[in-house]
């Protein structure tokens, strides 16, 4: 089995699946694939993708600075890599961002429309400059391969230091403006994440985080490769970042201590909770772990060690981006698939690249090679044997491309028909109206009662007139209420019963009775429903030739407004009761037989989605 | 010359006119219930709502049009800004939908439409353009049949909200929702129940929010420069130890021979 093989098998099957999302999240838009909603409009995009992402590749500026500035030279075989892993890191939040965004092709207007008053302004114009540096700082080891491109190279390595210096300033601006975005939400936020000096506490947690990030990413790396793990330097950062996390943590607890929250962290809310378990893992534990040298200098510690701080660290922009506003605003969001999905296909996508790069150029002292990567010259097709030559080779790519496509295609298939294409709008059932001889309606289902006697109405229209109302009637049962087609309230849905013709019919009707035989058997191979009921009624149905056996949602039926309608009707009348007017029905008040059956129907299961005001009945009058 | 508008709690009837008037006005289609609503009523097609609390109160939940908005100061393009007549408007052409004004209004107003794929920010913007521009009051205060809700000069509406509570000081409690709260909104509010409900705290102080990030935004040249000042300063620094630690050692070695 081969590590690197397999480790690309699962990204390209995650960036496949990733691909099919974000197709539809430009399709269809963010509210059919993601679980945002009006009370948390930033999910797991802004927190991980955007949030995390910044933070992942503090890496970058704190190894050149180590490196560059403090002249520690041991660190060299560290610095590429971080740099790269910061360059990727932050296409990668430029990527989560535009999938995130609303009108992601506007993005660049915060070039010409300026807000300085606006941290997201600030953040905006740091990822921008902040990954040209990173692009002027990364080209010359890709430059390195080309020859003809070494004059620009030489200018650029010229400038190296000029870069990583700007590369340090704007990251320190930019790590602490993510911290800045969240100052303007102190009613939302939780008390023990609220702070006036957010900046500054994400400012310390990305130094150590990054310190952590490259260790964590060179023992990957390592491992990956199965090459001798760097442990010394890891011991190194490790023992940084013991004296970084320290601060972090006296900052913290003080400025709670300053501002009165401490008490908080032990108040037994999940918040609270929360807490505790967010410093033990970003601060608490990887200190112990890495201020014991007998542990620190061991492989697996600085495993343990690493993941947690960057594990804990991107938890902590996680819980200050979302999670401790949940109970403020009294939502409860947690992320669809889709948005999961595309997190992690972002991921896989940078993960890729790098293992391109670190492949192909010379990133680490020791480039490290895929054993089944492509060869320099690409494989032959050879006619007289009809096969091709050095196909073991090629077997990976197509491995990578089968495994994107399909996974692709597996994406499009899981998508949730409901949610992509419902529009968000939720499932209201239509009942039948209760009541016998007078009738409840709640036809707007918002809660304005019409007692309708229906009684009366029969005898005012004739014995044998039901369908003057209702409009469609199924054969042998003449007056179907609305509710039994327009069964949603606000959706088209299907009338016609497929089940009811084949599974609970006496007739034994067989598919080809209906199918024209041969054919595929949808609703256009089938016959209409006049050629075996000629009986029924079509007289209001204009759709019914397009064999869409839809009906209407109950809102678009009714004309959205029973009162509207009846002030139309109204003027049509000449001599009949006002019925716009209210009191033309309610002049009597309610019966105390109605009153009976309105509080049945509100007793009645189906009405406990709908809260219902206390109904007053008028004193009876006699019917 | 900043409008206002003063909602009476007591006097509101709850015939839901002004919904039905801005719905007319603002040309926004029927409100269907969606998944991702809050449940206040508000959405992208509700700018304004009734919200009904026992006893017979009703409450309209509208954009607060705060003196200094949150969501005018964090948008990154200046989308939303606060005009001299007193609305907090929105121009779409320049938001790119990052949702952070959602983020950061107190009082959890701005909608967002989810369903379309060229999604846009929604609000009570105060009938600016087809009314206020022009010298007219909004579509819901005009309707109002029982002049629960009231439109004019802020000044003089906070005038009338106080002698109100001074006429009835019984009927009233005795704050006028909105004169001081997050530095003043525009939106204000007589009431005998208290409504913290309406904002996500029900104490929100009277600072402003933008002044929350005005001192980080103040600090930016100086942590940029300064940053930049330290990192050459600790390198020159280093460099003259090593240097000195090579002559040093140069001289140490040269001594030892």
């Amino acid at each position: 089995m081969n590590r690197v093989q397999n480790t690309k098998l699962v990204l390209w099957l995650i960036t496949g699946l990733a691909a099919a999302v974000v197709l539809n999240r430009f399709v269809f838009g963010l509210g059919a694939t993601t679980n945002l909603n009006d009370a948390t409009p930033w999910g797991l995009w802004i927190g991980v993708d955007v949030m995390g992402g910044v933070a992942l590749a503090a890496g970058g500026f704190v190894i050149t600075a180590i490196f560059y500035i403090m002249k520690r030279e041991e660190f060299h075989p560290l610095v590429k890599p971080a740099v790269l892993t910061a360059f990727l890191g932050y296409l990668a939040v430029i990527m989560g961002l535009l999938f995130d965004l609303g009108l992601p092709w506007n993005i660049w207007h915060m070039i010409i429309y300026w807000n300085p008053h606006s941290p997201l302004f600030e953040v905006g114009w740091c990822v921008m400059l902040y990954t040209a540096v990173l692009l002027l700082e990364f080209s010359p080891v890709p430059l390195e391969k080309f020859s003809r491109y070494a004059k620009i190279r030489n200018f650029l390595m010229k400038f190296r230091f000029v870069f990583v210096l700007l590369g340090i300033m704007l990251s320190t601006l930019h790590q602490s403006s993510l911290g800045s975005l969240f100052l303007i939400m102190p009613f939302k936020i939780y008390p023990l994440w609220y702070s006036n000096i957010l900046p500054i506490q994400f400012f310390i947690s990305a130094v150590a985080l990054g310190l952590m990030m490259v260790a964590f990413e060179s023992l990957v790396s390592h491992w990956l490769y199965r090459r001798a793990p760097e442990t010394h330097l890891v011991a190194k950062l490790g023992k940084a970042v013991v004296w970084v996390l320290g601060i972090y943590f006296i900052v913290k607890i003080t400025d709670l201590a300053v501002t009165g929250k401490l008490g908080l962290i032990f108040s037994g809310t999940w918040e609270s909770n929360l807490f505790i378990i967010e410093i033990l893992i970003s601060t608490l534990i990887p200190i112990l772990i890495f201020a014991i040298p007998r542990l620190r200098e061991k492989n697996r510690y600085q495993w343990i060690g690493s993941f947690m701080v960057v594990f804990g660290m991107v938890f902590n922009r996680v819980n200050v981006g979302g999670i401790t506003m949940l109970s403020a605003t009294g939502d409860s969001y947690f992320p669809s698939w889709m948005e999961i999905t595309v997190t992690l296909g972002v991921i896989s996508v940078a993960a890729l690249v790098f293992l391109f790069v670190i492949e192909h150029f010379h990133v680490w002292e020791i480039q490290p090679k895929d054993p089944q990567s492509l060869p320099e010259t690409p494989p032959s097709f050879d006619y007289s044997s009809r096969a091709w030559l050095g196909t073991p080779d090629v077997a990976s790519l197509t491995k990578f491309s089968l495994a994107f496509v399909i996974s692709f295609a597996i994406g499009m298939a899981l998508m949730p028909e409901q949610k992509i294409l419902g529009k968000g709008i939720e499932d209201v059932k239509v009942y039948r109206a209760s009541g016998k001889d007078t009738l409840i309606i709640n036809g707007n289902r918002d809660n304005y009662f019409v007692a309708f006697p229906h009684k009366d109405h029969i005898k005012r229209i004739g014995e044998n007139n039901c369908n003057k109302c209702h409009h469609l009637t199924l054969p042998g049962y003449q007056e179907n209420s609305c509710w039994e087609c327009h069964t949603s309230m606000y959706k088209a849905t299907a009338f016609f019963k497929h089940d009811e013709h084949t599974l609970n019919s006496n007739a034994h009707i067989k598919c080809d009775d209906c199918h024209t035989p041969g054919k595929n058997r949808t609703a256009e191979t089938a016959k209409n429903c006049i050629d075996c009921h000629p009986k029924y009624n079509f007289q209001n149905l204009n759709n019914v030739s397009d064999k869409k056996y839809y009906a209407l949602s109950y809102t678009d039926a009714m004309h959205n407004l029973c009162v509207s309608c009846h002030m139309i009707k109204a003027k049509e009348l000449k001599d009949k009761p006002n019925l716009a007017q209210c009191s033309t029905c309610h002049k009597t008040g309610f019966t105390k037989k109605l009153e009976a059956s309105i509080k049945w129907e509100i007793s009645s299961p189906h009405f406990n989605q709908v809260i219902l005001p206390e109904v007053k009945p008028t004193v009876e009058k006699g019917e | 010359m900043s409008k206002a508008i003063l909602t009476d709690i007591t006097k509101c009837i709850g015939c839901l006119k002004c919904v039905s008037a801005c719905k007319e006005i603002n040309n926004l289609e029927m409100d269907v219930p969606r998944v991702w609503q809050k449940n206040d009523g508000l959405s992208a097609e509700n700018w304004t709502s009734i919200i009904q609390k026992p006893d017979d109160h009703y409450i309209r939940k509208q954009c607060r049009h705060c003196l200094e908005p949150a969501c005018a100061s964090v948008c990154p393009v200046g989308a939303l800004h606060k005009t001299d007549s007193g609305a907090v408007i929105y121009d779409s052409d320049k938001c790119l939908g990052c949702r952070y004004c959602m983020m950061a209004c107190p009082y959890g107003i701005p909608r967002y439409d989810w369903d379309s794929t060229v999604p846009y920010i929604r609000k009570c913007i105060l009938c600016y353009n087809t009314r206020l521009k022009e010298g007219e009051q909004p579509a819901c205060t005009e309707i109002c049949p029982v002049n629960a809700t009231i439109f004019g000069e802020r000044k003089e509406l906070l005038k009338i909200a106080h002698q109100r509570i001074k006429d009835n000081p019984d009927k009233y409690i005795n704050k006028v929702w909105g004169e001081h709260e997050v530095g003043g909104t525009s939106v204000l509010y007589l009431s005998d129940i208290d409504l913290g409900f309406l904002s996500y705290n029900t104490n929100l102080g009277t600072k402003p929010l933008p002044e929350t990030t005005a001192p980080a935004m103040e600090s930016v040249p100086f942590a940029f420069v300064g940053m930049g000042g330290f990192m050459l300063g600790l390198n020159w620094i280093i460099r003259r130890r090593m240097e000195l630690k090579k002559e040093n050692g140069n001289k140490g070695k040269t001594s030892n021979e």
